[in-house]
């Protein structure tokens, strides 16, 4: 049986059909997808995936490690309550000029670190928008610190996870590095989409 | 190369998709998504139906994804899904209307290149979409998928019940029509006797 085309037409014809662009489905579909396969009991029930819960964990360890060294080592030990001859309850906190100090400086930091995330989340809005034909290394990459960053959201706005201004500290210090990393990514990313 | 094979997945995302991990799973459909859909939309020419056929795509490789053993790249795996389930709507569509597959070039009415949108001349863009769509449905499955995506005519007449010649038939026919895009010298008669020019070489 002859093709109908000749050897040279035939590789002509392979090459323009190999070179048509894919299209790209609407946004949407993900979307059914995703709530088809929730309804079917095909995949896991959003929450804290098993990563973010031991980076969760790791950050809580690395706090109160940070608090246990930190507050012995500040040089002004915080004085015990007193307690009143006659036995009565304070009706005012005791002042503590070191807890003072300490609560200061540990805002103070903590404040910094919010304007330096502030400050990426900047940038990386101003970073255009991600290319249509992605590397899945970087996909997943991306992904992951998305992932991270929203769970040290979750956890800092959480009313009920009632963090110590040192802990608040660690999970903000480890916020800006993953906004730093992303920031990072994503420029790379339009860099080589632009050559 | 079929665009599938080319698009690299960490083994990483693939095990945790096969636990069940959403973020994975839409990794993948990211990777994937635009060649599934492009296939599909090949097939059918119709947005709806390619959708359609998306999502049941995706729906199986979450499904069946654990069952995924890792032999082959993830691509070719996906790729088989989402040939397979454009095949069998193809089927499905031929015999609700209770033609065979055969049928299907009856369909399609004789006429002039330029009236499907297709340039007979070589300095004008060739318009490769238009005259694909200018096959019938079961012909331009078969070119894209011996074409493109490298599949035997074995495994093409295997994929839609019929033989190895069949899948052979419908690649001839098909190039008949698409003959004249690609050579304006050439003259094609619809009954595919009348080709001049170099000799033609064996599907």
């Amino acid at each position: 049986m002859n093709c109908g085309l000749t050897i040279a037409e035939r590789d002509v014809l392979q090459m323009k059909l190999r070179e048509m662009a894919d299209t790209m489905p609407p946004r949407a579909v993900w979307n059914r997808i995703e709530e088809q396969a929730r309804a079917e009991g095909l995949l896991k029930k959003p929450g804290m995936p098993e990563t973010v819960k031991w980076f969760t964990g790791f950050g809580l360890a690395a706090a109160v490690v940070l608090a246990v060294i930190i507050v012995p080592n500040s040089g002004n030990r915080i004085e015990p309550v007193k307690s009143t001859a006659t036995n009565e309850f304070p009706t005012e906190p005791a002042y503590s000029p070191a807890a003072d100090y300490m609560n200061t400086r540990q805002y103070q930091v903590i404040n910094a670190l919010m304007v330096q995330s502030q400050l990426l989340e900047r940038d990386l809005r101003a970073l255009p928008e991600q290319p249509l034909v992605r590397r899945a290394g970087t996909i997943a990459t991306i992904s992951g610190l998305q992932d991270r960053i929203a769970a040290i959201d979750y956890q800092l706005n959480h009313p009920e996870s009632r963090m110590t201004p040192q802990q608040q500290e660690v999970f903000w210090r480890e916020r800006v590095r993953l906004m730093d990393s992303l920031v990072q990514l994503r420029y790379a990313q339009a860099q080589r989409t632009s050559f | 190369m079929s665009k599938f094979i080319d698009i690299q997945i960490d083994p990483a995302i693939v095990k945790r998709a096969a636990g069940g991990d959403n973020k994975a799973h839409e990794i993948l459909y990211r990777a994937f998504g635009a060649p599934v859909y492009s296939v599909c939309l090949r097939f059918t020419r119709v947005p709806a139906h390619a959708e359609d056929l998306l999502q049941e795509t995706f729906i199986e490789v979450i499904r069946s994804i654990a069952k995924f053993r890792g032999d082959a790249p993830i691509g070719s795996w996906i790729r088989r899904i989402a040939v397979s389930k454009a095949l069998m709507f193809l089927r499905s569509a031929w015999h609700s209307r209770g033609q065979s597959l055969d049928d299907d070039w009856d369909d399609v009415t004789p006429g002039r290149a330029e009236s499907h949108g297709i340039s007979r001349h070589p300095e004008e863009a060739i318009d490769l979409d238009a005259a694909l769509a200018n096959l019938p449905a079961v012909g331009r499955a078969v070119v894209w998928l011996h074409d493109v995506e490298g599949f035997t005519h074995k495994e093409i007449g295997g994929m839609l019940g019929k033989t190895e010649s069949f899948s052979k038939s419908q690649l001839s026919r098909a190039y008949q029509k698409l003959r004249p895009m690609l050579d304006p010298d050439a003259v094609v008669g619809f009954g595919g006797n009348t080709i001049d020019g170099p000799v033609l070489g064996p599907c």
